[in-house]
Order: C-alpha cells, then structure tokens, then sequence
C-alpha cells in the first residue's frame, strides 16, 4: 500500500481549515444572537469585522508563505545581489514596528507611487505579507539547513537536479521541521492583524472598539472579541497538531 | 610499460584521473593524483584517516569539487555543467552514512531517480527496484520507511538505490565503517556479489579482509597522494614503502 504524500496530506490540511473557519464564521451570528444584550444588537458588524479579519489573515499568510519561501531560498542563492535583498529585505521587515509597516503601507505608498491604488484592505496585506514573510523566510532557513548535507550529495549521486533534490528531498523533509513554527507565526499573524485598525480598516478589533465606545460597555464587548479571537486561534492550533501527528507517523 | 594482469583481463579505461589537486583553504587535500580504472576493475583505496581518501572518491563525480586537475568518466570530463547530472546517472554512490531518504519508503528511495530521471514509468522502475531488493535480500521491507531498519538493512538498500540507475561505477566511501560489527558481513556480501558480477567499483574501507579477497588493485593513499598501487597479494605480503608498511602494521 502507497502512503499519502506530504502534499496530499497538506491538501486535505488546507481543506479542513477552511471548511471549519468557514463553519465557524457562518454559525458566529448565529451564537451572538444567543448572548446577552449588547452582544446580538451589534451581531452583524462583529461578523463583518471577523469575516475582514479572517481574510486579511488567509490573504497575508498565503503571500507570506510564499514569500517568505522566495526570501529564504534567496538567502541562500549563489548570487551576491539577491542574497543580500533578501537579507535587507528580512533584517527591515524584522528590525521596524509592524504597526509603522502599516501605516507606511497606507500612507507612504501612494505618495511615493501615486499611480498605485492602495486602500485600506491591500496596504494592510502588503504589510503583514511582508512582515510575516521575513518571519517565515527565518524558519524556512533554518528548517532547510537542518536536512543534512548527505540528503542532497545521495539526491545529487543519482542524477537528480537540483531542483528535483530541493522539492523532492530537502523540502519535503524541512517542510515537517517548520511547520509548528510556521503555525505559530500564522496565529501571531491572526492576532497582528488588528493592527489594521489603526488605518481604519473594519476588522474584529476596530468592529469592538466601535461598539464599545458607542455602547459605553468594554466588558462584555471586548471580552466577546477576545473570545472570538481565541475560538479561531485555538481551532488553527488544534488542526494544525493534527497534521503534524499525521506527518510523524511516516518518519 | 610492461603489460600487468589488470591490462590482459579488464576493458578500456572508465575512470582517468589527471593531476588532480583539492585545497581546503590552505590544507592540501589532494596534491595531484594520477590514477586510471579499467571497466571492471575492483580498486580499493587504503590509507590512514586524513589521507584524502574519502576526498578522493568523492571528487570522482565531484560532489567534492577540485582546483586542478581533470577526471574523465567514460571518455566525459567531469565538470561543473549540463554535463554532471548525466554523468552522475552513470555513476553509482554509497555513503558511509547511508543517506537513504527518511520521508520515503524504501521502495519509494529506489525508484525515485529512476522515475525522476531516467522518466520510467511506476511499473517498471518498482519492477527493478524489487528485483535489486530481492538481490540485496531485503524484499520483505520494500514498504517500510528507512527508520525502521537496521543499519546493515539500510546500506543495503543504499546499494540497490544506487544500482537502480544501472550505473556503470559504483563508488563506495566506507560503507561499513558507521556499521555495527555484526552487520558488516551482510554488506560486504553484496559488494563481493556485485564485483563479481563485473561492476568497475571504487571502494574506500579498513575492511582488509575485503580487500584481500575482492580487489583486483589496492591503492594506498598518504597526505593527499598516491604512495604505493598494487595487486593485494603483493601489497599486503611485501608492502614497498616504510609508510605503506607502517600502515599495515597498525591495523592488521
């Protein structure tokens, strides 16, 4: 009998993530309605603001991945010129506040490229792309210098490229090593997102901030947008010891 | 030149070493080494640790790369390039490490570069991949992941990795040094099998025994060059340099 990929697996992962998120996201009204006045008056933007959220999150952890991928690999590139930009790219992304990121992204952009349309939503997911991503590329790194030389020089002995040794051999076995840290920044990233408030974008943060101060009761408001926060955080944690209990049954 | 036995017995060079030279930093690894392998020779390579022995091998499909110097394999130089995958198709490795890949099982390490690279369908590379098991006599872990062998089981499998792309050479640096002793006849075995079977084999070891018995030429390496090459009836019977003969009193 023939094993599941890694890939396969990490499909299946992606599927259940967003089939419970979006459970979740379509019964939260529902489960607002049910608690005590204020909460189910102001149900409808507490689900706006967690729908924002939770895309600004897909969104930034998507590009982050992916970016964070491109950095490492260019850290690690033969080429002086691409190993240091991703190395400055990395060492600002880390070095600034991420909430200046945001603001940059917001403010900054379009002055220094007025022809760039940037609202709200897209400079916040330039801004956490890009911070997580140089987070990301720190644990792709180090995750890829942990497979031992002798992976690559036995993949190379047989012919293989050294695209056909990264994807086949190197990844697949960084790929198990990174992926609680990689949780771990997702659900920082789900967190961080909040930031965006400070540029007026309507995520779950700024939607309870509202409230609170229109309804003049921080309790029970900001206690629900602290639970709402947490049921995903959790639920991402809890998927995620999933997977890697699947993937270390093979190892 | 006077012809010896290897010229009688074996093919055209395969394997041509010229002048090689490797620094690491400014130790000398390698200070020109000159050596030619005939098709179906058994060459194995003996010499006191930090003689540049593994170095050595390793520069033949240069997983190690060199500063000066040629090697040519089967007519192709060996040089960084379009070149090397192919070459390295044709030449066969075994680590001392092992190296089999943990994320696959063992069948899987097998045919992955016979899919991958020589774009045989699944049949018939898990055909030759359970044929070559049967051959190392491990066909019952085909589906087992690496973890789960000994380590004499895993070098085995090493052997047969290699072997699936029907190399032309086959290279080994210490196969059995990270072995337990008990498992060190069931690899040397396979070796003995397939030199017998006519495979041109470059084996560095301290298995003597091997080498007396398997080797058609031993070559002693000391500080990064070529001391003495001989048949191994000679070699070990009347050794010709005060190094060769130091060497041999430490270890026999």
């Amino acid at each position: 009998m023939r094993n599941k990929s890694t890939f396969s697996k990490l499909i299946v992962f992606c599927a259940l993530l967003f089939g419970v998120f979006y459970g979740l996201l379509t019964l939260l009204p529902w489960v607002l309605r049910l608690a005590p006045e204020p909460i189910p008056a102001h149900a409808q933007l507490f689900t706006e603001g967690t729908r924002t959220t939770l895309y600004l999150t897909a969104w930034s952890g998507l590009f982050g991945l992916l970016i964070g991928m491109v950095l490492a690999l260019g850290s690690r590139s033969d080429f002086t010129p691409v190993k240091a930009l991703s190395g400055t790219v990395v060492s600002v992304m880390r070095g600034t506040p991420l909430l200046v990121q945001i603001l940059f992204a917001y403010f900054a952009l379009p002055a220094l490229f007025p022809s760039l349309n940037i609202n709200d939503f897209s400079a916040a997911v330039i801004a956490l792309t890009l911070n997580v991503g140089a987070y990301n590329s720190e644990i792709f790194r180090s995750g890829i210098n942990a497979v031992p030389k002798g992976q690559t020089e036995a993949a190379r002995s047989l012919g293989l490229t050294r695209f056909q040794t990264f994807f086949r051999i190197v990844f697949p076995q960084a790929f198990r090593l990174v992926l609680p840290p990689l949780v771990n920044n997702l659900v920082a990233l789900l967190k961080d997102s909040s930031l965006a408030s400070s540029i007026g974008l309507l995520e779950l943060a700024l939607a309870g901030n509202r409230v609170s101060s229109e309804t003049f009761m921080p309790v029970p408001i900001l206690t629900t947008v602290a639970c709402i926060y947490f049921v995903f955080t959790m639920g991402l944690t809890l998927l995620s010891t999933l997977l890697e209990k699947q993937l270390k049954t093979e190892s | 030149m006077t012809t010896t036995p290897t010229e009688k017995f074996f093919g055209e060079s395969c394997v041509v070493v010229r002048g090689l030279k490797k620094n690491f930093g400014n130790f000398q690894a390698l200070k020109g080494v000159d050596i030619s392998i005939k098709k179906g020779e058994v060459v194995v390579v003996v010499g006191p640790s930090g003689s540049g022995k593994s170095t050595f091998i390793r520069t033949l499909n240069r997983l190690e790369d060199f500063q000066e110097g040629t090697v040519t394999i089967n007519g192709t130089p060996v040089v960084r390039g379009a070149n090397l995958d192919k070459i390295r198709r044709e030449v066969g490795m075994v680590f001392q490490s092992f190296n089999l890949f943990p994320h696959l099982t063992v069948l899987q390490n097998i045919t992955l570069a016979p899919m991958k690279v020589k774009k045989l369908d699944r049949a018939s590379a898990e055909k030759i991949a359970l044929d070559l098991l049967e051959r190392v006599g491990i066909k019952e872990k085909a589906h087992q992941y690496p973890s789960s062998l000994s380590g004499g089981q895993q070098q085995r499998v090493a052997i047969a990795r290699a072997l699936a792309m029907q190399p032309k050479i086959m290279l080994f640096d210490e196969p059995t040094s990270a072995l337990d002793p008990e498992m060190v006849n069931e690899v040397l075995a396979v070796m003995k099998e397939l030199a017998l079977s006519g495979m041109t084999m470059v084996v560095v070891t301290h298995e003597m025994g091997f080498a007396r018995e398997v080797a058609d030429r031993i070559v002693f390496f000391d500080h990064g060059q070529i001391l003495e090459e001989a048949p191994p009836t000679e070699f070990f019977s009347s050794p010709k340099t005060e190094r060769s003969r130091q060497f041999l009193g430490q270890i026999l």
